[in-house]
């Protein structure tokens, strides 16, 4: 019977962590990595008010999770996992679109579009040590893999021998942190973690990370965290507290507002064509419209992208990622509409529809894959976008139908459709909010959308509501008025899209299941009386 | 990269602070250096893993450094000052050192002192004796030129553990103190920031302490990172350390029942407490052998100290006869008077500090303060005993830890004493477990902390006190800062002039005392790995003085604040570029405390970027054109330079008449130190030492505690009582009066048997009031702390260590507590202004809860104005606060690193996030 595997891991000792930055400097200089780029990272916490008090050292950077949400996200294959745990990059084929960074709820990863140097010119020291390679593309720390490697090929232990040991281990002056095989029970890691009490951080995530966290001596006791979001406004700025995402700009929120308004149009103007009052033609070119529209966002998201001559390279990893399968979707859309124009029959827009639903569904499921953004991961999230869209394809539908009536003509099903749509819009935007400190969404982005709502249900709902009922009522209405409330709702949507993936979009953030029990006043540990 | 470039790793060390040195390897590929790593391969010897911390790591980006100055430089600007440009222009090498040996030449002939007596040529060195590690043979180029002054301080005094090195020396040879950290259990730290300040050793070993259980409460203003990891902080008002630690002795002398508490075996038979005290302050002697009373309760005699006592009385007071010997002439004597003992004494003079007094003055809860002292005593394991290398000696697992600000200044005395207090009266002083000292600097030799502890006539070890005897006093000062003159407890070595009043020059150029020698400008001053303009108290005052002086030679690695007012810039082959060997091992400095000893190389790892000389070569040179090169010579082959190339065992000595190469200078120093550790088994040359990196043998454990060498000499520790410091307060008065000299008063009353305490912080609001302000206009307290990632300065233009220092919070401007930020309407990343009497400081404003509402806080020491790098990090600095007065200067010669400041909002917008 063969070996098994190892499992590498780590176990970091907050007790003895004193945060000298030492793993993280000689983590730079193992990975050679570009000035402000911290794979390993030692963060200064503090929590309680004077006079009770804690401060703490935190060691930060990729956990190496057994179930690595930044995996599957990886629409080309580069970060994979081995058989050993270790999550790796394949810098070649790594586009830079951050799926994977947003899917991080450790904030590990990293995209450098302009390294620059440390003194603003290039030294011969840099020059020798630069790695090209990793420009525009994910990078994060790899458990030092090549001493890791070299060390197992030359039969050294990593966690034992420093050689081939992760840099960050072999190097800490506390004795902090400590490198092994998870899968050896003799290794120094394993018996670390039987011996003492240990949390994984954000282990409700599912992610199963591979750093375990020691916290307590027999001198300090291990306590609960106090209430860990305590605060209704937003909170100062901790070193634990998420900050807000930049992988992700408008040009990435293009998409999901494009993208969406465009696959809802689709979708809802097939609906529609189903009660036969659309003619082909019309249903075609409101398709094209539409299809165009989200060529538009497929753009936006391309300009965004660290690597762009690389982009075909997304369409490598359908069997786990919903970007990639996004760009089949395109593809079943394209070859349906390609196919309506070139052999007129409705089984091609069939088919089309066929591919914006896909579409928008891999859309949604592409943001709440996003699991290193509370504000995104909500399982929730896949409806709102699905039912924005679809909301959305009503609005579009309806300026088409407003502006160009000879394509698609107006009725009753358009603005009932609507109204159905956005009701269900603005409940679920309604309990989202309202749900949004349960399921995890931080105070700072908290208050950005408690501020977004007022406006959100004003433009993007009940104006629309309103002008939708107006057109059933107002039977003599002119027919340009459908416009508004079409325009009203896909201005709705992309608010809320704009403001869900830019302004809310707050990391994780990092958080202590357990802290030690030390500090000043009643944090303080207990006597030592014997 | 080219992959068929030939990799290689070079083994060399980094000394940048005290608490090295830690070896490491150099990755070059290429003739590039491009990496760091520790040296694992010491890994089991060295007590730091065989680590390297943070700072080790920017010596890379230190040596490729753009700012760099990359050939010498000359001022062609005579006038000199923070706004006027040098103009500096590149010379050669030939033009540089034929300026300098020149002047040095002039100063030779004119006889080396000028009329005030003091010397012509001086020199300022940075970094408590780290520069000495990485200056070569220059050492013995200065001691060639005979006469030179070494008291123009770069800082030192506020920023060094002062009164711990003075008075640790004379109490048990601890020029640092330290816990004897693998078997410690408990610590108490007032102030004392050790995870950021002793070094990898310090934070490996402590690290281990604290997963074992060591327990350690940390006593400081500002939950510093030593605090953080502590199990618990204490906030105490600053500098009331004093009154704390008083409040803790009360405790244990008057609360609880320190008859059963104590180590009364060690305190009768090990220290001065049970010495008979005379109503005049002195020793109660026997008249014949002049030797120290104890009275022995077994058979109600008084004894000379060293008679056959079976049980010294510790407490009371007993009827006696003898004679007292005072200051000077004085003698008393006395029939038939009642007499204390020391303890008894000691038991008195601390009647007054009960915790409920303490508590008011140091702002912590009585209760803690006594609960407190409950964990010293009961982590104490009074009675237990523990095996060390096949000797029983006593476990005392209790520490008591001083930092900076805390153990120098006004009220560092009274610290010292009640730490050291409080290990006595447990038996903690110098037994596994308790608190050691690690090496000394004052006594000679250098070499080991034994030699020197040798037997004086009362029983206590002697002491190399400047002499204030009517006949031996020196009255003329010999440097400026008065060292031997005004603190007899400096002692004379190598290390003292540094450790004097070493801001006094600066001081007294500006306002000269009365009856005192006319201060003088020194005709040259050398400055080497030091920037006084930034790291001295009262920096704009400094950087004024400095301006003044005629001829400044700065070894210059970049431009910086004191090099503006040089007149030549040498560029020295830095840390990864330049030979030497240093001794390694045994016990150093923080808390290097090894079971190995030996010698280590520091060499060239990598080619160099600029037109720089190696400080032996540039020595040797300046040796033969100063024409000092016999005595240069003469003084490498005793040592000057760290190797002794002869003894009766072996002789690698150079030809004294022929100027050596840096090959041949350390090639013989590199055979002559493995032949001193190996006993001749082992010779190993230059080329070994580059190769292998180290060589070490076994030191015994044994020698880290002093406690089984006094036994075995039959001394004592002195305390609690301190007579030989009232002697020599009493006697130093009479001889300053005699000349006049009245400003040294407040100084002379610090000369007390047993401290009394005083409201220290009151001394800084009275300055306050002294320079002309109102105490109410500056209500804060500000404080610095120690940066493990910036060391003295030496990397502060080293971006990659800015962005890791980055992490750790306050290395982004002025530490002030939430509440009292947002009652100054202060945000996060606010701009601010820090003012106090001397000046103003600006920065940013980081809000913190770990801090109390009365004090502030700047981390390191910045406010760089020409530095390359640093002058853009915009931070404030103490150091342009702190005020340079006599009222501030305390019996030893050192102030605190503390001001009265107030904190307004600055102009412009916050802080830019990075």
């Amino acid at each position: 019977m063969s070996e098994p595997s190892p499992r590498w891991g780590m176990t970091i000792d907050i007790n003895s962590c004193v945060g000298c930055q030492t793993c993280t400097i000689a983590c730079k200089h193992a990975n050679d990595t570009t000035p402000g780029v911290q794979w390993r990272s030692v963060i200064d916490v503090e929590s309680g008010e004077y006079p009770d008090v804690q401060r703490l050292f935190l060691v930060t950077g990729c956990q190496h999770c057994a179930e690595p949400s930044c995996v599957p996200v990886c629409p080309t294959g580069a970060t994979k996992q081995r058989a050993d745990g270790l999550v790796t990059m394949d810098y070649e084929l790594c586009i830079g679109c951050a799926s994977c960074a947003v899917a991080c709820p450790y904030q590990a990863r990293t995209i450098v579009h302009d390294p620059g140097f440390y003194y603003g010119t290039e030294t011969v020291q840099e020059r020798a040590v630069a790695h090209d390679d990793r420009i525009g593309v994910a990078q994060k720390c790899t458990f030092c893999i090549t001493r890791v490697d070299d060390g197992l090929a030359a039969g050294l232990s990593p966690g034992i021998d420093v050689d081939a040991t992760p840099a960050c281990a072999a190097s800490c002056i506390a004795s902090a942190i400590t490198f092994g095989d998870f899968n050896d029970a003799e290794s120094p890691v394993s018996k670390l973690a039987e011996a003492n009490d240990y949390f994984q951080m954000h282990k409700e995530l599912g992610n199963d990370p591979q750093i375990r966290y020691l916290y307590q001596t027999p001198s300090v006791p291990g306590r609960d965290p106090e209430e860990p979001d305590q605060y209704d406004e937003e909170p100062p700025e901790g070193a634990l507290t998420g900050k807000l995402q930049t992988f992700w700009d408008m040009r990435a929120a293009m998409n999901f507002i494009l993208g969406g308004l465009g696959s809802g149009t689709v979708v809802i103007a097939y609906l529609l064509s189903l009660t036969g009052d659309i003619p082909f033609m019309g249903l075609r070119i409101v398709f094209s419209i539409a299809a165009a529209v989200m060529a538009v966002g497929l753009f936006f998201v391309w300009l965004k992208i660290g690597r762009k001559l690389r982009a075909a390279y997304v369409i490598l990893r359908p069997h786990s990622s919903w970007m990639s399968r996004e760009v089949y979707a395109v593809a079943v859309l394209a070859a349906g509409l390609l196919g309506a124009w070139t052999l007129p029959h409705p089984g091609w827009l069939a088919l089309a529809a066929l591919g914006a639903a896909l579409f928008l569904y891999a859309q949604a499921r592409i943001l709440q894959a996003g699991k290193g953004i509370p504000a995104w991961r909500t399982p929730r999230m896949i409806w709102m976008l699905i039912l924005s869209g679809l909301a959305e394809g009503t609005g579009l539908n309806a300026v088409i139908a407003g502006l160009f009536p000879q394509f698609l003509p107006a009725g009753f099903a358009l603005p009932i459709t609507g109204i159905v749509l956005v009701v269900a819009a603005a409940s679920l935007w309604r309990a989202y909010v309202d749900g949004a400190k349960e399921c995890g969404i931080g105070a700072a982005a908290r208050t950005v959308l408690a501020k977004a709502t007022p406006r959100l249900y004003v433009i993007g709902h009940l104006a629309p509501i309103v002008g939708y009922f107006g057109l059933i009522a107002w039977t003599a209405a002119p027919i340009w008025l459908f416009a508004v409330p079409g325009a009203l709702v896909i201005a709705g949507g992309a608010y809320w899209k704009a403001v869900v993936i830019t302004r809310a979009a707050h990391f994780q953030g990092f958080a202590l299941a357990k802290y030690p029990g030390r500090g000043s006043g009643r944090l303080a540990a207990p006597l030592s009386l014997n | 990269m080219d992959q068929t470039t030939p990799k290689k790793t070079v083994p060399t060390f980094c000394y940048q602070c005290v608490a090295g040195p830690d070896l490491m390897r150099v990755e070059v590929e290429g003739g590039i250096a491009t990496r760091i790593e520790s040296n694992y391969s010491i890994g089991e010897e060295h007590p730091g893993g065989g680590r390297v911390c943070v700072k080790a790591y920017g010596l890379i980006q230190k040596t490729y450094n753009p700012d760099r100055v990359k050939t010498p430089m000359k001022r062609t600007n005579p006038k000199k000052g923070r706004h006027e440009d040098p103009g500096f222009v590149p010379i050669t090498w030939d033009e540089a050192l034929e300026t300098v040996a020149g002047k040095l030449r002039k100063a030779i002939d004119d006889g080396l002192t000028d009329s005030s007596g003091y010397p012509r040529i001086a020199a300022s060195f940075g970094g408590g004796g780290t520069p000495t590690q990485y200056m070569g043979t220059f050492p013995a180029f200065l001691a060639a030129l005979g006469n030179v002054d070494f008291g123009f301080g770069a800082g030192q005094g506020v920023k060094c553990y002062h009164s711990e090195h003075l008075y640790g020396e004379l109490w048990h040879r601890a020029f640092i103190v330290a816990p004897d950290t693998p078997r410690v259990n408990y610590i108490l730290s007032c102030g004392h920031n050790g995870d950021a300040s002793t070094g990898v050793a310090g934070i490996w070993r402590h690290a281990d302490a604290r997963v074992r259980g060591m327990k350690r409460v940390q006593v400081e203003p500002h939950q510093s990172v030593t605090a953080a990891v502590a199990a618990e902080w204490i906030p105490i008002k600053p500098k009331t350390d004093a009154a704390f630690l008083y409040g803790v002795i009360h405790r244990i002398l008057h609360e609880r029942d320190w008859r059963a508490d104590c180590d009364i075996p060690f305190l009768k038979n090990d220290t001065v407490a049970p010495y008979l005290v005379g109503p005049n302050g002195y020793y109660l002697r026997d008249c014949e052998t002049r030797k120290p009373l104890i009275h022995d309760l077994a058979d109600g005699i008084n004894k000379p100290f060293d008679d056959d006592i079976t049980d010294a009385a510790l407490e009371g007071s007993f009827t006696c006869s003898g004679i007292e010997v005072g200051a000077d002439d004085d003698e008393w004597s006395h029939q038939d008077i009642e007499a204390k003992t020391s303890h008894q004494v000691l038991l008195d003079h601390m009647k007054p500090y009960d915790a409920d007094w303490a508590s008011a003055e140091c702002d912590v809860p009585a209760g803690r303060i006594r609960s407190v002292a409950d964990e010293f005593i009961a982590n104490a394991c009074v009675g237990e005993t523990i095996e060390i290398e096949g000797e029983t000696l006593p476990f005392r697992p209790v520490a008591v830890l001083l930092g900076k600000t805390v153990n120098n200044g006004w009220g560092g005395y009274n610290c010292c004493w009640a730490r050291t207090l409080l290990l006595c009266l447990v038996g903690a002083l110098e037994v596994p477990g308790g608190m050691i000292g690690t090496n000394v600097k004052l006594n000679r030799p250098a070499y080991d902390r034994f030699t020197s502890a040798v037997k004086g006539p009362d029983g206590i070890m002697e002491f190399p006190f400047n002499a204030t005897s009517k006949n031996e006093w020196e009255s003329q000062p010999h440097i400026r800062n008065a060292y031997r003159t005004l603190v007899p407890l400096v002692a004379n070595s190598a290390w003292s002039a540094a450790l004097g009043p070493a801001h006094l020059p600066w001081l007294f150029q500006k306002s000269p005392p009365k009856n005192w020698p006319k201060p003088t400008k020194p005709d040259i001053w050398f400055c080497y790995r030091t920037n006084p303009a930034i790291s001295s108290w009262n920096t704009a005052e400094v950087t004024k003085r400095m301006a003044e002086f005629p001829f400044t030679v700065a070894f210059a690695y970049t431009y910086d604040e004191s090099n503006h007012m040089a007149d030549i810039l040498l560029p020295e082959a830095t840390d990864l570029e330049s030979t030497q060997l240093i001794q390694i091992g045994g016990t150093k400095f923080v808390e290097q405390l090894w079971t190995h000893q030996g010698w280590t190389i520091r060499q060239p790892a990598c080619e160099t970027e600029v037109d720089c000389r190696d400080m032996t070569d540039i020595a040797t040179e300046l040796a033969v054109r100063t024409g000092v090169l016999e005595p240069y010579n003469a003084a490498i082959n005793k040592g000057g330079h760290g190797v002794r190339l002869a003894t009766k065992e072996f002789d690698y000595r150079l030809d004294e008449t022929q100027p050596h190469s840096l090959e041949e200078i350390w090639n013989a120093s590199a055979k002559a130190a493995s032949h001193d550790l190996s006993g001749g088994e082992e010779i190993n040359d230059l080329d070994w030492f580059k190769e292998h990196g180290y060589m070490l043998r076994p030191f015994p454990q044994l020698d880290w505690y002093l406690y089984p060498h006094m036994k075995r000499n039959g001394i004592r520790f002195e305390l609690p009582y301190q007579e030989r410091i009232l002697r020599h307060g009493t006697q130093l008065a009479r001889r300053l009066h005699g000349i006049g000299v009245e400003w040294w008063d407040t100084q002379l009353e610090e000369y007390e048997p047993l401290p009394s305490y005083k409201p220290f912080p009151d001394i800084w609001t009275e300055q306050v009031r002294e320079a002309g302000g109102d105490p109410d206009d500056f209500p804060l307290w500000a404080l610095t702390s120690r940066s493990m990632q910036y060391s003295w300065g030496l990397n502060v233009g080293i971006p990659m260590i800015n962005e890791v220092a980055q992490n750790v919070s306050g290395h982004k401007g002025l530490i002030i507590n939430r509440g009292t930020a947002e009652g100054l309407g202060l945000a996060e990343g606010d701009p601010v202004v820090i003012q106090s009497i001397a000046g103003e400081t600006k920065g940013y404003a980081v809000l913190r809860e770990g801090i109390r509402p009365d004090t502030v806080v700047m981390i390191g020491q910045f406010d760089h104005w020409k530095t390359p790098f640093a002058k853009d990090l915009n931070l404030p600095s103490l150091n342009s606060l702190t005020s340079m007065s006599l009222s501030l200067t305390d019996s030893t010669g050192s102030g605190a690193d503390i001001a009265r400041v107030r904190v307004i909002r600055g102009d412009g917008p916050p802080r830019p996030e990075e």
